[in-house]
């Protein structure tokens, strides 16, 4: 009897969002991926059913197959950097709340987070350059050899995802501070008095408590990473110098086929490979990530 | 050494290096803003100087007279606003079902909603557009909001945070002790969730001061550009005019920074006391 | 919540989902052009005509080229509430043609840009199809090359190269090294990276000048043109140039901005370079010149969509306006693209800007090329440009005569697999 009644409340309250969803995300998606079967050019009236076609072409398509390469490497890289960089930064600025300095920190932090990226992708040309770029610099300090980070095929790849990190850094800590700041005071309280110092505290409590956060954190950097195109846009562009080595992502092929090439169909079929594959990474890292009575 | 001085050494440290990664962070920014004083000439120079030789205020003038630029971020205010009441509304009451009442069929809409977000909007806005047009509600705050009324990650991250700190007890007593499912909402659930949904309330509103897919093909008439598609206004057929885009840039990231400060400040520290829990 | 109350909420939201609600009346003209330099030339023409249309509203609404593709296709495709001039590039406006998304012209429009002294045949065709005429001709993007006058004389080098040998061995000996003998300044600053064809349409224009195209026209169908001795002569002058002989590289600066810090002694451009280096190098002492053979044009017409007749016929005649000769002259001058239009006297522009000279003092027998007009063009540049960037960087080709031609095959294939996609394969 509760059961039910908790279910029907359930289901009204969520319907408005859900017709929300239906009407300017479900309806406009269902028609694209529709279209994955079909063969447009955006501007005829006819759209002719070809079935599997553009999946069987897709596979063979070299271009194709290097964006879905690039853009999963450019998707786990970017997690691999932000999701242990933005927990340990929120740990240390939540650590020093108290400072004065803690809004310049994550105010310092999040800026670039909602900087537009065109101006601020000539500063990542210099930083990057071979000759005269302070990287390059710092590495042959150390002793190691200038990188031509711009235009080799890997290190180019590794440049976006240094910009893409530096983008979702600020997201990143500001979920995390939030995170620990709902965390139980009390525990803690407990475990200093049972002598656990700060870092055995974070290690063992802190990161098992928070891995609701973690599966957000995660989930959403790899699916931000898999829809990467400014990023990779911008370095490619040919402002103020040489342009940097092109690195084909997926949401760039997929435009370029629906707007440049007039391949709606042949783009929608991408998309669906696309949404295949991430909604099965997704589903596994909800799976890997449940703690013990963690949903 | 005590204690106390341990301590203090400890937030020393801890402050400096902070404060080294936040300058690294904020590097290429100082550039930018470098970059909008500088004359055209002073923009070839490469390597590019941190601090231009020879500022000119030239940049700023022009930006400000020339574009409409302080309408522009007006048009995204007010857009980011009603985006943000949208989404933060509709992102709390999903995420808190679909956190606690986990139906199969609320699962289902769940899996929904998170797949809706793989596809990148660019590759689906298409039809939206059709839709949108076929309403008339071109060149208007309502067809910009069209796209931005709900987030999914919104969703999500109410979710999660719902789950990390409510526990369920506290519904059951509510509910045992007679309370209506909208009330526990409002008077339980909402206070409990300030600082998931004002970090929220900021990604949110800077999703939409930064949108640009979107607002240029909605928005075609200049005076009802925000900000990003203004800026793309800066890029002639083959070159950027880079020193007057970082200009403008540079000029839209005070308002920016003071959002996210004011944002921050009444909301996101706001729980900082009020989160005690238990 | 009392009735006044909520039905003043209601308005409210209804105001504010209206707000900023931009619309406009039957005597409104809107521009979309995709070159947001040219505002000030359409502000010009606009007030020009404010003596026969007072009541007219000139809207010029320029973006990026990209966006403004964009943002083209999806109102075309969905219809044009106010009377739109479009700037579009022929073979894009082609697209829209063939799908009855522009109508034709109206006939003084037609027998203005069928008049053999107002246009040559060239710029005809590209705003015709199948003999009707559908836009109007306007400017073009034209390349020529740049050198830089100071370097060219310490080489002991006098005026411009002017064979494709001569290009060679200016580049080798105008290249200045370091100690360890890389190149510091390049000689011939080559397009060796970046996004999209415009790899490609810079191959383009050298492999023309030997001769070659890289699509054959066969009646109404086309072929891949370079996988032959032409294409082989333009991929080793790359080849040689990049990682035979070493006179430029992948890293190095390139294109405007290094010519512009001297950088790079000589590069092939369109004609924007000269206002850009006014304004950025001032100083710089530098010539241009005509390109052996010919050189790549794209032309850009106007073309009228939506909106009342009423208003139409204020947006033709907007576009016959735009082409008067003080305009144009106005446009070579502050703007710097190439003004379609025969019989313009530029001898003032180019007195006092003689870089224009190897723009618009053109020789007789100068042939141009343009990108044909077919659905798959930009596919076709884009996947031959992913090949070229390949071969740019492998550096056993060097010499290797049979190994680039294997290369310009394979992609002479694709490119024909394409062709043959979009129904249009020549036999």
């Amino acid at each position: 009897m509760l059961r039910r009644k908790q279910f029907w409340f359930a289901i009204m309250a969520i319907l408005p969002t859900f017709a929300i969803f239906g009407w300017v995300r479900l309806f406009p998606i269902i028609e694209t991926l529709r279209l994955s079967m079909h063969e447009w050019n955006l501007l005829s009236k006819n759209k002719p059913f070809v079935g599997f076609q553009n999946f069987i072409e897709l596979f063979g398509d070299n271009q194709f197959m290097d964006a879905l390469t690039n853009t999963a490497v450019i998707a786990f890289g970017a997690m691999a950097v932000t999701i242990p960089m933005s927990m340990v930064l929120a740990a240390i600025i939540y650590h020093r709340t108290r400072s004065r300095f803690s809004g310049f920190y994550e105010t310092a932090v999040f800026i670039p987070h909602v900087v537009s990226l065109v101006p601020a992708a000539m500063a990542w040309k210099w930083i990057f350059d071979a000759k005269l770029g302070p990287l390059n610099a710092i590495i042959m300090g150390l002793g190691g050899d200038a990188l031509p980070w711009l235009f080799d095929p890997v290190l180019s790849v590794i440049c976006i995802i240094f910009l893409v990190s530096w983008q979702t850094l600020g997201y990143g800590v500001l979920i995390y501070l939030v995170g620990f700041r709902n965390l139980p005071k009390s525990v803690f309280e407990a475990a200093q008095l049972d002598g656990a110092n700060g870092f055995q505290s974070f290690l063992y409590m802190s990161v098992p408590l928070l891995k609701p956060i973690t599966l957000y954190v995660s989930v959403v950097t790899l699916i931000s990473g898999f829809n990467v195109y400014a990023q990779a846009y911008v370095l490619a562009s040919d402002t103020q110098g040489a342009p940097g080595r092109q690195v084909r992502v997926l949401v760039l092929d997929m435009l370029e086929n629906s707007f440049q090439n007039f391949r709606v169909g042949y783009a929608a079929a991408e998309a669906v490979i696309l949404l295949s594959i991430v909604l099965l990474l997704t589903m596994i890292q909800f799976g890997l990530i449940r703690g013990k009575g963690g949903r | 050494m005590s204690a106390t001085d341990r301590a203090r050494r400890t937030n020393f440290l801890l402050d400096v290096t902070l404060f080294v990664i936040c300058i690294l962070l904020l590097t290429p920014l100082i550039l930018l803003i470098a970059n909008g004083f500088k004359t055209p000439q002073e923009m070839l120079i490469w390597p590019p100087t941190l601090f231009p030789k020879d500022p000119t205020l030239e940049n700023f003038h022009k930006v400000f007279t020339e574009t409409p630029l302080l309408r522009w971020m007006l048009n995204s205010f007010l857009f980011a606003i009603l985006s943000t009441v949208a989404i933060v509304a509709t992102s709390a009451l999903a995420g808190y079902i679909i956190g606690k009442f986990p139906f199969r069929t609320i699962n289902i809409i769940f899996i929904l909603f998170l797949a809706t977000a793989i596809i990148p909007f660019e590759v689906y806005m298409i039809p939206l557009y059709f839709q949108v047009k076929a309403l008339g509600l071109l060149n208007s705050v309502g067809g910009l909001l069209v796209g931005y009324l709900v987030m999914s990650f919104g969703i999500f991250l109410i979710r999660q945070n719902v789950i990390a700190s409510i526990p369920d007890e506290l519904l059951e007593a509510a509910r045992i002790d007679g309370a209506g499912e909208l009330w526990i909402f409002w008077y339980v659930v909402l206070p409990l969730l300030r600082g998931p949904l004002a970090a929220l309330a900021v990604l949110a509103f800077f999703q939409a001061w930064t949108a640009f897919a979107w607002p240029i093909i909605v928005m075609t008439r200049k005076k009802s550009f925000t900000i990003e598609v203004g800026l793309a206004n800066f890029q002639s057929a083959y070159t950027v005019d880079l020193s007057l885009l970082s200009a403008a840039s540079a000029a839209v990231m005070v308002p920016s920074v003071l959002a996210f400060v004011l944002l921050r400040r009444n909301f996101v520290e706001g729980i900082a006391a009020s989160g005690m829990k238990e | 919540m009392t009735k006044s109350i909520r039905s003043r909420a209601l308005k409210t939201a209804v105001g504010l989902l209206l707000a900023g609600t931009v619309t406009a009346n039957a005597q409104d003209v809107v521009i979309w052009g995709g070159f947001p330099e040219l505002t000030g030339y359409y502000e010009r023409v606009a007030e020009s005509l404010s003596g026969k249309y007072p009541d007219l509203n000139v809207i010029v609404e320029p973006i990026g080229l990209r966006d403004h593709e964009k943002r083209v296709a999806l109102g075309l495709s969905s219809g044009l509430d106010d009377a739109t001039i479009l700037e579009l590039i022929g073979s894009t406006a082609n697209r829209y043609i063939v799908n009855d998304l522009i109508q034709p012209a109206p006939e003084g429009v037609s027998t203005f840009v069928n008049d053999d002294t107002n246009f040559e045949a060239f710029f005809q065709e590209t705003a015709k199809v199948n003999d009707t005429v559908y836009g109007v001709p306007v400017f073009r993007g034209q390349g020529a090359l740049f050198y830089n006058t100071d370097m060219l004389a310490a080489a002991g080098l006098e005026g411009p190269p002017t064979t494709m040998d001569e290009y060679d061995e200016y580049a080798a000996k105008l290249t200045q090294r370091d100690a360890d003998g890389n190149p510091t300044v390049s000689g011939w600053s080559l397009r060796l990276s970046g996004g999209g064809g415009g790899i490609a349409e810079k191959f383009w224009i050298n492999l023309h000048q030997y001769g070659g195209t890289l699509l054959e026209k066969d009646g109404d169908n086309y072929r891949a043109g370079y996988a032959n001795e032409h294409g082989l002569a333009a991929l080793k002058q790359y080849v040689d140039a990049v990682s035979g002989v070493k006179t430029v590289t992948v890293e190095m600066p390139a294109d405007a901005a290094a010519f512009q810090r001297e950088q790079t002694a000589m590069f092939i451009r369109e004609s924007w370079v000269i206002g850009d280096t006014a304004k950025k190098a001032p100083d710089l002492n530098y010539k241009t010149a005509v390109l052996p053979r010919g050189s790549i044009a794209l032309p850009v017409n106007l073309y009228v969509s939506g909106g009342s007749d009423e208003a139409q016929t204020a947006a033709w005649d907007f576009a016959i306006a735009a082409n008067e000769p003080e305009h144009l002259i106005w446009m070579l001058d502050n703007v710097g693209w190439l003004p379609n239009r025969s019989g313009v006297d530029y001898s003032g522009v180019v007195a006092a800007k003689p870089q224009f000279g190897a723009f618009v003092d053109l020789p007789e027998d100068y042939v141009f090329f343009t990108l044909p007009s077919i659905e798959p063009i930009n596919e076709i540049l884009t996947r031959f440009a992913a090949h070229l960037v390949d071969a740019y960087a492998d550096e056993s080709l060097v010499g290797n005569d049979a190994a680039m031609l294997e290369v310009l095959k394979a992609s002479a294939e694709e490119t024909n697999k394409i062709l043959n996609r979009a129904g249009i394969l020549a036999k």
